[in-house]
């Protein structure tokens, strides 16, 4: 008998290639959807503004705090656990269900490197960009609404500026990493859970979303009192 | 792993204690134990309390022996760490009750998957040989049908053909008959011992199920019914 064969090269290439299928769907089929939540919030803080302030340059500082800091990360993290995330647990749970994991585990291929990993880095990459998009949209809409109700585009970009530091940066490529992760791993975790049969996925669906929504917010209160944002 | 082992070996496993076993049987301490020589195909049968439907998953060390042991040349798989059992069930064939196929992929790529994931070939060498497997599993003009799309018959075939894949030397094959004509299983039979030499299958064939159809019979070297004494069938 030839030496024990260990884990080949081939095995990460269909990996990536089912990373690349996972992008696609959570990050590139998610941006209007994105894109949407963003000027909807926008258009919500810079009226809220208008009414109590009327709108000025400084919708720039308060589109910092309330959309960079905060709102932004969570909307999209919300948005991609309820459309992504639901969607890796009913499929792992169904590949469960009809013995797929099982005969992937027979074949010698590892589930986990060829089904949860894949996703999981799918979504840390995936919400860390779309939240990323989330901002800009919203820092440049809240541009369009100053440019155009007459108020200075320039000292708008100048809050911005000035109110963005590198720390809000940082962060929110660290809740990027942070919502991904559970994004990639709960529903892939209740998922692979699935035991009885098909009448459980829908229960494995829910469990998956609400730990993940639950721990999405916990984490944003534990940075928020951590770091203040 | 031994090279002057047996290919299967079960040693005094407590078929009242598999899943699916009963103990409600007419021996609750029973046990089974069976040698498969290299170049053999044996079948074992039994009904849905005798703990058959388990076997298959113990050569594998997908689940854990409740006592006793399988052995795959020497090799107690469920004891090996997580790495060398998926590198060591890479060496044997597998065909899953129920065929267990990806439903999002094409039975070609079905087939597919184990070489690309599990072996260094390149892309030429692996479709080289999936063509050769679907041609001689008649599956050409279907491969690029989804599972959900195929028939139970196709689909069979194509989990025949994934695990045939890397042409191993012992093939596990759990309940692969179930629905089909005899004449289907008897061809498929042939397929997975992979023609003849002078020992008996080119490979050996280890196959649980409820029962075998009678065309079969003269083809496999043993049968071993669960709770009777194994017969030869052809010395």
């Amino acid at each position: 008998m030839a030496a024990l064969p260990t884990l080949p090269g081939a095995g990460r290439r269909v990996a990536v290639r089912v990373l690349l299928n996972q992008l696609r769907f959570t990050a590139l089929q998610a941006v209007p959807l994105v894109v949407l939540l963003s000027a909807l919030l926008s258009f919500v803080v810079i009226r809220t503004s208008y009414q109590f302030t009327g709108l000025n340059e400084f919708v720039g500082t308060l589109m910092v705090v309330t959309v960079v800091q905060l709102l932004g990360p969570l909307l999209t993290a919300l948005a991609v656990a309820g459309r992504s995330g639901t969607a890796i647990t009913a499929e792992l749970a169904t590949n469960t269900v009809l013995g797929e994991i099982r005969a992937l585990e027979g074949m010698g291929i590892d589930p986990y490197h060829y089904l949860v990993l894949p996703r999981l880095a799918g979504s840390v990459v995936s919400v860390t960009i779309l939240i990323i998009l989330f901002d800009v949209v919203a820092l440049l809409s809240g541009f369009a609404a100053t440019y155009a109700s007459q108020a200075s585009g320039a000292r708008y970009l100048t809050n911005v500026l000035t109110a963005l530091e590198g720390r809000d940066v940082i962060l929110t490529v660290v809740k990027g990493i942070l919502f991904g992760t559970v994004i990639g791993l709960l529903p892939s975790y209740h998922g692979l859970r699935v035991t009885r049969g098909p009448t459980e996925i829908p229960q494995a669906v829910t469990r998956g979303t609400v730990a993940s929504i639950a721990l999405i917010f916990i984490i944003t209160a534990l940075l928020m009192l951590l770091f203040g944002a | 792993m031994n090279d002057e082992a047996l290919p299967l070996v079960f040693e005094g496993i407590p078929l009242g204690l598999l899943p699916g076993g009963s103990r409600m049987g007419s021996d609750p301490n029973a046990v089974f134990s069976l040698e498969v020589r290299p170049h053999e195909t044996v079948v074992v049968i039994g009904d849905a309390t005798s703990g058959v439907d388990a076997l298959a998953a113990l050569v594998l060390g997908l689940d854990p022996a409740p006592g006793g042991r399988a052995l795959v040349w020497g090799t107690e798989i469920a004891l090996l760490s997580r790495l060398k059992q998926l590198a060591f069930r890479r060496r044997v064939g597998y065909l899953p009750a129920g065929d267990g196929l990806l439903q999002n992929l094409s039975l070609r790529d079905n087939i597919r998957l184990p070489l690309r994931f599990g072996s260094d070939f390149q892309p030429d060498e692996i479709e080289g040989r999936v063509d050769v497997i679907l041609a001689q599993l008649r599956l050409k003009a279907v491969a690029h049908f989804r599972p959900a799309a195929a028939t139970e018959e196709e689909r069979r075939r194509a989990a025949l053909g994934r695990a045939l894949a890397f042409d191993p030397e012992l093939v596990v094959l759990d309940q692969p008959f179930d629905g089909l004509t005899e004449r289907v299983a008897a061809e498929l039979l042939e397929v997975a011992r992979g023609g003849e030499v002078a020992e008996g299958g080119r490979r050996t064939v280890f196959i649980t199920g409820q029962d075998l159809p009678a065309m079969l019979r003269p083809r496999v070297e043993r049968l071993v019914r669960l709770g009777a004494t194994p017969a030869p069938l052809r010395a």
